[in-house]
């Protein structure tokens, strides 16, 4: 199975300014991992995924989605998907 | 990563496998596929002296200090392409994390089937060479039989230096 998760992870550890080694310390993976997930290359376990979500203090949603997200400035500003 | 502690040697291992300094070996595909084939060459080298040392009257000593020469760079190879997967093979379990578990467990099932394959061929060709020369198997079934074992030992550092992934850029 190759079900594509979709996530904002580079959006948000951009935003909080979290280093990819930071952010896999905490959350007990590697570094190369981090890249892979943003990358849509690896889906994170349940279990990493929550580990992921807990460390940024956002809901699991906030950050992966089945479908794909829409841009940030358009949730923000509400501009309607076409 | 698993819950159980690592110990100082785990820590240790962690941190050569990620060293960096040796990212110009692997950064790119080619030159991970470049490290791959001269360690394939280097390992059939280095087994090829081996068996001709063995075999030969008189164990020529060029054999043997060619051999000690192949080494250092052999070692280089190996650890090119360690590096390169950031200890995939070498690290124990519990360093590892999920994607790298998985990584281990999809390796070692390619270098399974490479080397079911690789069998079958030999044991063919073993079979082909003794119905044409009848004492060939026995002749040459030690020889095959190392060389198998050596390959069946590498093979997964083989797949795994060939399938090893671009490092992500840090955004």
């Amino acid at each position: 199975m190759s079900e594509q998760v979709h996530n904002r992870l580079a959006v948000i550890r951009a935003e909080r300014k979290v280093s990819r080694q930071r952010l896999a310390e905490a959350v007990g993976a590697h570094y190369q991992t981090i890249g892979y997930i943003e990358r849509g290359q690896y889906n994170p376990s349940l279990d990493l995924a929550l580990r992921i979500a807990k460390f940024f203090e956002l809901p699991v949603e906030a950050l992966f989605s089945l479908e794909p997200f829409r841009p940030l400035t358009d949730e923000i500003y509400g501009r309607k998907t076409s | 990563m698993t819950t159980r502690p690592l110990t100082r040697y785990d820590r240790s291992m962690l941190r050569l496998m990620n060293d960096r300094r040796s990212r110009p070996l692997y950064a790119t595909a080619a030159r991970r596929r470049l490290a791959v084939a001269a360690h394939v060459l280097l390992t059939a080298a280095t087994g090829g002296l081996m068996t001709y040392s063995f075999l030969a009257e008189g164990q020529p000593v060029w054999a043997l200090v060619v051999i000690a020469a192949l080494l250092l760079p052999w070692m280089i190879a190996t650890g090119a392409i360690n590096a390169a997967t950031r200890g995939l093979l070498e690290l124990r379990e519990r360093a590892l994390d999920e994607r790298q578990s998985a990584e281990r467990a999809r390796v070692r099932a390619r270098a399974h089937q490479a080397m079911t394959l690789l069998l079958a061929a030999t044991a063919a060709s073993l079979l082909t060479a003794g119905a044409v020369d009848g004492h060939a198997p026995t002749a040459y079934a030690a020889p095959v039989l190392i060389a198998v074992l050596v390959v069946h030992w590498l093979m997964p550092l083989w797949v795994a230096g060939l399938t090893a992934q671009d490092e992500p850029e840090e955004a």
